[in-house]
């Protein structure tokens, strides 16, 4: 079982998530168009947006990263979706908290989840299930 | 799974010709598009007719739909941000055809 404190963390740190609106948003039942119009922008269009400073630096590129790569590539080459689909859930669907949380291609295996749940070529118990025997596999090493 | 489909074609011609003057449509963000919104209700010059292909809110979605020629679209900076300093910087960028009509 998670530990309370850990769990307490868990919470602590997915209430710190919410996206820094100014306005509080709470299911409102009314928005005005402009604020419609807000919610509705597809958040990979960035173009001319503010930004914080960001610190760039040079990296390779990790074996993960690699792997992700190739694997959704191999997606695409078997016809599972095409570029713009991935672009389409990799940089769009999974909405500012978690586009702007995870890590480039973090995003990108995450779609190729969703997208092989949602058409079902996986089933989501199959895939958790899967997760976990690795992670215990590893676990015991 | 399916092995990936070759290539789109479409016979209808260019509806636009390098050096046409464009306004990019101001049509409503849905889901997904590659138009940038900064350029929506912008004037620009036809740069390039690059080719015709799926267009991007069909192809998202795993949609076989229409096949639309895509131009390269070269906007004066000055006229997408007012504020901008330099009067001879361009930008370029792309879009299909339903996102322009003649200005």
């Amino acid at each position: 079982m998670t530990s309370r404190p850990e769990l307490h963390q868990q919470y602590d740190l997915i209430r710190s998530l919410q996206p820094a609106l100014h306005v509080p948003q709470n299911w409102n039942y009314e928005n005005t168009h402009p604020q419609f119009q807000a919610l509705m922008h597809p958040p990979h269009d960035v173009g001319g947006q503010p930004d914080v400073p960001v610190y760039y630096e040079e990296k390779e590129e990790e074996q993960w990263e690699l792997n992700t790569y190739v694997t959704c590539e191999v997606l695409g080459w078997r016809g599972a979706w095409t570029a713009e689909e991935r672009r389409r859930r990799a940089d769009n669907d999974l909405g500012y908290t978690l586009y702007l949380g995870m890590p480039y291609y973090g995003r990108w295996i995450w779609s190729a989840a969703k997208m092989l749940v949602d058409k079902k070529h996986i089933s989501l118990s199959e895939l958790v299930e899967k997760i976990a025997e690795v992670r215990s596999r590893y676990e015991s090493k | 799974m399916k092995a990936s489909k070759p290539l789109k074609t479409s016979e209808a011609p260019a509806r636009f010709k390098v050096g046409d003057r464009v306004r990019v449509k101001n049509m409503p963000n849905m889901f997904y598009t590659r138009t940038q919104n900064y350029v929506r209700g912008a004037i620009g010059t036809i740069a390039v007719c690059t080719y015709k292909d799926l267009i991007p809110e069909e192809e998202a979605f795993n949609y076989d739909g229409r096949i639309e020629q895509y131009y390269i679209i070269r906007f004066r900076q000055k006229d997408l941000w007012e504020e901008y300093p330099f009067d001879n910087d361009t930008l370029q960028t792309e879009s299909p055809e339903h996102w322009l009509e003649p200005a």
